[in-house]
């Protein structure tokens, strides 16, 4: 425990300011003070004094907040249930997108958009729901397809997860193709524009990925003993396919509810458990909730960059995210002492 | 039973998250009162004074029926007319939209149009904004609705009358030029030719179409599928067009490149020169110049008809 402690309290550390300078940037220029007041106004429940800190109020807390919100639940799903995938494949190029979250979300929000819904003052919400639903469903039909009997191979899962997901990425090129007017929606969905603002997305998002990363938490000992192989694991009086099933259920849900809500986020996933790895070595009771922070900490930074970069414009974050993390990774890889990659 | 447990759960979940931002509906007895393209309903206690606009076309329909002074922003892509430049700009395309600046301008009325998506209409009105989303017309009649629309918004209703009324009158004196003309060129409309074995053109039930047809010509793109569609290079020797039109001349493509391209010098409008750069922006953009638009259609189409 006191070797989880200090890297711990060090990403939290880095959380807590990374959220601080996600709040307070913006292409509105708040000042610090007024931003404080602001703050502090809304915590003791005082109305807004005039009409610009009532601006200010919307921008901090309607806009700002929730997306800071949904980008670290988002760095941490994917942190957390890539660094599970990793562990559980035994496979250092497993990402939380490996057996086919991705691309069912991206085939359910495609399906959805060229449904054409009746118009609704919910109906953009619809849209990340069958998202949700689909990569669930794709990451179901991928278990059942792997499963032999009552084993669970490995191989097989992967090896399903990847000819599902192409599959479905076909069937999302062939309606994209089709869906000529929903076209430009379509692509700002897949781009990983998360078009929304407010807390709806973060309503939605949090219940989900937090029911996943505690579950991943929770079962971060199976984890370990999984790692040893299948023969170890059972001589250790662990029931294999059961955690092996459990596992795959909660890293699914986070990934989902973070695809679903954001769009395609690559590279946290895979990136960001190695570099932890380096740091605090390969237990998943240490590894899982430090990716996890970290996950978060990277994906705040990487949005706060997106947001001001090119502003008024955004850039996808996914852009960022690949463009930022790659060579910091080839850094850390650089200066690890150790020669095995 | 563990399964069971775990699906009602998140079902419950589920449901709790979402009745949590039921739709708050106010119907209010006020002076503007419109259904916007979404069927929202949309009203205003007074003409809008404070607009932004997310889209080209609106920019330019509102500067032109003379509420240039009321809109206060601009997304980056509206450069018509030239007073527009010098707004802020809120972004746009496929980068997000700057929420932020939008919300500090404190519009009374943001006008959204076809190329937003309504994820984004929602988030606005969320944030308290309230929005008119004005859907991309397919003919010039619905270009004059939308005209007379955003003249009800600003304020400039009779501005937009006069407006629309001129454009239908010059609109009416293509047709009656044109009546009864029996010979109608046959036009490819090229959007994109990246690939020059099967470039983009427009297809049925677009505003191309039914331009060129007004303008006594024939859009070979009508008989496809879609509405912007790839066309074979081999489809386009059997149609073998009498003109080619370049939408794509702002991004470069001239008659010489054209050409140039393997197997196009079969064709008989490139052996007879009659390739022709055409601003695009006359067609695509909704708006009073799409009349310009049809005048130069018509008078490329037919010039001993038109002057």
């Amino acid at each position: 425990m006191r070797r989880l402690s200090r890297p711990l309290l060090l990403c939290f550390a880095a959380l807590v300011i990374s959220v601080f300078l996600s709040i307070g940037l913006g292409s509105v220029a708040i000042p610090p003070k007024e931003a404080l007041e602001v703050l502090w106004n809304t915590l003791r429940g005082t109305a807004p004094s005039s009409d610009i800190t009532r601006i200010y109020q919307t921008i901090l807390l309607t806009l700002r907040l929730p997306r800071t919100i949904l980008m670290m639940m988002t760095g941490a799903a994917l942190a957390g249930s890539g660094c599970a995938y990793q562990g559980l494949f035994r496979n250092p190029l497993a990402d939380p997108y490996l057996i086919g979250a991705a691309s069912g979300a991206g085939l359910g929000a495609i399906i959805s958009l060229t449904l054409g819904w009746p118009a609704s003052p919910f109906s953009y919400l619809i849209v990340p729901m069958t998202a949700f639903l689909c990569a669930l469903l794709t990451v179901f039909l991928v278990f059942q397809l792997a499963k032999v009997g009552k084993t669970l191979p490995v191989t097989n899962l992967i090896l399903a997860g990847v000819a599902v997901s192409s599959f479905a990425t076909a069937l999302t090129s062939f309606l994209l193709f089709n869906a000529s007017g929903e076209l430009r929606r379509a692509l700002v969905w897949l781009l990983g524009g998360s078009t929304m603002a407010g807390w709806k997305p973060v309503i939605g998002q949090l219940p989900f990925a937090l029911i996943g990363l505690l579950g991943l938490l929770i079962f971060a000992y199976q984890l370990n003993v999984l790692q040893f192989g299948d023969e170890q694991a059972r001589q250790l009086g662990i029931n294999v396919n059961r955690a092996r099933t459990r596992i795959v259920i909660f890293a699914t849900l986070s990934t989902a509810a973070a695809v679903a809500f954001t769009g395609v986020i690559g590279f946290v996933g895979l990136i960001i458990p190695h570099i932890f790895r380096r740091i605090t070595g390969g237990d998943m009771r240490r590894l899982l909730p430090i990716s996890m922070m970290g996950g978060a900490v990277f994906l705040v930074l990487a949005d706060i960059i997106a947001r001001v970069l090119v502003a008024p414009q955004e850039l996808p974050v996914g852009i960022i995210t690949s463009l930022c993390g790659a060579p910091f990774f080839l850094f850390i890889l650089r200066r690890s002492k150790e020669k095995d990659w | 039973m563990k399964k069971f447990i775990l699906l009602t759960t998140i079902s419950i979940i589920f449901s709790a998250a979402f009745s949590a931002c039921s739709p708050i509906a106010a119907p209010a007895i006020s002076e503007i009162s419109v259904v916007d393209d979404l069927d929202k309903q949309i009203t205003l206690d007074q003409p809008a004074e404070k607009i932004v606009t997310l889209s080209p076309p609106i920019t330019e329909m509102l500067y032109a029926i003379g509420a240039g002074n009321q809109v206060i922003a601009r997304d980056s892509f509206s450069d018509y007319p030239e007073a527009a430049l010098s707004l802020p700009d809120i972004g746009g395309g496929f980068a997000e939209y700057d929420l932020e600046t939008i919300i500090r301008l404190t519009p009374d009325l943001v006008i959204a149009g076809d190329i937003n998506t309504p994820e984004l209409v929602g988030s606005l009105e969320d944030l308290g904004m309230i929005v008119y989303y004005l859907a991309n017309p397919s003919d010039l009649e619905g270009t004059f609705a939308s005209i007379e629309t955003l003249g009800v918004l600003s304020g400039h209703e009779n501005e937009a009358k006069e407006l629309v009324e001129g454009l239908r009158s010059r609109v009416d004196a293509v047709s009656a030029t044109l009546e009864g003309v029996e010979e109608k060129p046959t036009v490819y409309y090229e959007l994109d030719a990246t690939d020059t074995a099967k470039p983009y053109t427009p297809g049925p039930n677009t505003f191309y179409t039914s331009m060129i047809e007004m303008a006594g010509g024939e859009n070979i793109g009508a008989k496809l599928e879609f509405e912007w569609a790839q066309i074979s290079l081999e489809q386009l020797l059997i149609e073998d067009p009498d003109l080619i039109l370049l939408g794509d001349a702002m991004w470069g493509v001239t008659p010489e490149s054209v050409a140039e391209r393997a197997g196009w010098d079969s064709l008989t409008a490139v052996a007879n020169g009659e390739v022709l750069p055409f601003d695009d922006n006359l067609i695509a953009r909704i708006g009073p110049r799409q009349v310009d638009g049809l005048e130069a259609l018509a008078k490329i189409f037919h010039p001993d008809l038109i002057k």
